[in-house]
């Protein structure tokens, strides 16, 4: 039970970088990222590799540039591998003049493919077995026992997603913020309005996707495995729905959401007493936030904590207007 | 060089499952508008369906028809009840999408749940291949090609030549228009999702025949080739679906026989790549396209 617990708040946390990272793509800047879970990926992937030493051919896993890096540093690199395929993806797809429901199915083809690949490479990060035995950091340096180390991951990811929390909430309310939701609204208007639309969208892409890296490598620190089973391209539905339920738009609200939906009603299914084949109850999980989805996106479509309105209020509005002419 | 033929062939053969599906994929959204993914698993019930009425005896053809029609009545069931109800409500294209997702997960596991995560191996005759000129074809191979280039040719003289047809073309360049011209616009999208739903259950059937097994999952592997291909043949063109689905057949079982027989599916990266630098027109619309109009 004590497990069940603490395995839960990691995944909590997990959760909740991956919808506010999604949260700042979408619920801000209106980028629908359908294929969001590569780049969770792709950060658990580079971290794992940096991490485990290098590959030996006669090893049981092969993979590319393995290497055993301090600490921080791989956590560093999954950050940086996010951040890097946005940039790729986001030049590639987001600069263009496609329609944006266009540009969502092209991500999300990307994710299935991605996965397709890295399942026939085996090469590349061991194919469908995926890596196992990946370190956890500070094991070796704080000798805790098995719980104990649990119970420090909580605090750990508390920590990280307390300082991602303030970082994007203090970045939504400065006039990049503002910006971005203008561009969001409407972006031939914004474009009228000075913002560099095509340049915006791609930086606020990279931080998303180095956001959600940062979660992979934070994920496979504390697994200690990854394969591609674990990134199916649904996963990026769930953290969808979280952050629609939780209220786009509202970085509180796309913690609440990471809350509700992955963590509980995605595991209530487990709850129930063992019935019928092994297996059943992993398909009636699916089935269950597929139904949480619709009925709540019916009864409150702008979710729990729908997003604030921004009014600047009219004595600073005034303030500078008063400084400008004066 | 023998061997290049051959993929060919196969190509040919996987171009009729891709084409099926690319063609009423590409029907029913570029009337609709709505992004549906829910094709994966209406794919996977065709080929379900096509499965269990073989394994009780139905000849597999027959089989085929009814898995294409019963996927045709839960796509228009679901699309006249749960996709009209958030319609009427104003969900935006992307959160129609993510609806259609949503009914997907539900009707792919709950398959899932009926057939206990199986997989299960089609066994029919199969015949000596036979020669075609340098294509070599078994004669259910055949036969599956034949059945999807004559889809491909009636639905063409269809929309085309009949006047159900053109109003079905007038309905998906301006609703409003066309509606306004006395086209009983409500039907016409009822024909479309009917026919749309139909095309996909066949294409999840013939896919099933093609690669011998079928589970609940087996239509997401044929989904993104689909939408590539509906996506390449510009969305809402029948012909355009037909001719990149058949391009990417044979890309993909051509790029297999090259020696790199695990990226045959990857091959569609490169084809999305072409599509976004050397298309983009097909792809265009504004940057802002939540006011294309979705008519359920």
């Amino acid at each position: 039970m004590q497990d069940f617990v603490s395995i839960s708040l990691v995944y909590l946390g997990i959760y909740a970088l991956s919808t506010l990272s999604l949260n700042l793509q979408y619920g801000y800047a209106g980028i629908i990222n359908f294929g969001w879970i590569a780049f969770q990926a792709v950060g658990a992937y580079i971290a794992a590799v940096t991490s485990l030493g290098p590959a030996s051919p006669s090893g049981f896993q092969h993979y590319i540039l393995g290497a055993r890096l301090a600490f921080p540093l791989p956590l560093v690199l999954g950050t940086l591998a996010g951040a890097a395929l946005a940039l790729v993806l986001g030049g590639l797809i987001l600069t263009r003049r496609i329609r944006r429901d266009f540009q969502a199915i092209i991500m999300l083809i990307v994710a299935i493919i991605a996965a397709q690949v890295v399942i026939a490479t085996v090469g590349l990060f061991n194919g469908a077995n995926g890596l196992s035995g990946v370190p956890k950091p500070f094991n070796g340096v704080f000798h805790l026992s098995y719980h104990g180390y649990q119970w420090f991951y909580v605090g750990w990811m508390a920590v990280l997603c307390i300082v991602v929390y303030a970082g994007q909430e203090w970045l939504c309310r400065t006039s990049w913020g503002r910006a971005l939701r203008a561009m969001r609204e409407d972006d031939v208007l914004a474009g009228y309005a000075g913002i560099n639309i095509q340049a915006l969208r791609v930086v606020v892409f990279v931080l998303g996707g180095a956001i959600a890296g940062f979660s992979g490598a934070l994920l496979v620190e504390f697994l200690g495995t990854w394969s591609p089973d674990a990134w199916s391209f649904v996963e990026t539905f769930v953290v969808f729905v979280a952050v629609y339920v939780g209220g786009r738009g509202n970085n509180f609200g796309a913690i609440i959401g990471a809350f509700l939906v992955p963590v509980v009603i995605g595991t209530m299914p487990s709850f129930l007493p063992q019935f019928g084949y092994p297996g059943l109850t992993a398909n009636l999980e699916w089935i269950v936030i597929a139904l949480a989805w619709l009925i709540i996106f019916y009864l409150r479509p702008v979710g729990i904590l729908p997003e604030r309105r921004h009014i600047a209020t009219r004595s600073r509005v005034s303030a500078r207007v008063n400084a400008t002419t004066t | 060089m023998n061997l290049y033929w051959e993929a060919v062939g196969f190509g040919v053969i996987a171009a009729a499952s891709i084409g099926l599906g690319a063609m009423g994929f590409t029907l029913q959204f570029g009337l609709t508008n709505v992004l549906n993914i829910g094709y994966g698993a209406i794919m996977s019930l065709g080929g379900i369906v096509a499965y269990v009425s073989h394994s009780a005896g139905i000849s597999i053809w027959f089989g085929l028809l009814l898995g294409g029609l019963s996927a045709s009545a839960v796509t228009l069931i679901v699309a006249k009840t749960i996709l009209a109800v958030y319609a009427r409500r104003g969900a935006a294209l992307f959160e129609m999408a993510m609806i259609t997702f949503g009914v997907a997960l539900i009707v792919e596991y709950a398959i899932a749940a009926i057939t206990r995560n199986n997989t299960y191996p089609l066994t029919i005759a199969i015949e000596h291949a036979m020669s075609l000129g340098p294509l070599r074809f078994t004669k259910v191979q055949l036969i599956l090609v034949i059945v999807a280039f004559g889809v491909f040719v009636l639905l063409d003289l269809f929309l085309h030549l009949t006047r159900l047809g053109v109003a079905l073309r007038a309905t998906a360049v301006d609703p409003d228009l066309a509606r306004a011209s006395g086209i009983a616009t409500n039907q016409i999208v009822t024909a479309a999702w009917l026919l749309s739903g139909f095309l996909c259950g066949l294409a999840g059937g013939v896919f099933m025949v093609n690669i011998l097994t079928i589970s609940a999952f087996t239509g997401d592997s044929l989904l993104s080739l689909v939408i590539v291909a509906a996506l390449m043949g510009t969305a809402g063109s029948v012909r355009g679906a037909a001719l990149a689905a058949l391009a990417i057949g044979i890309a993909t079982q051509v790029v297999s026989v090259a020696g790199a027989s695990s990226y045959d599916t990857a091959v569609a990266y490169g084809f999305l790549a072409l599509v976004l630098l050397a298309r983009p027109r097909t792809l265009q619309g504004g940057l802002v396209t939540d006011r294309v109009q979705i008519t359920v």
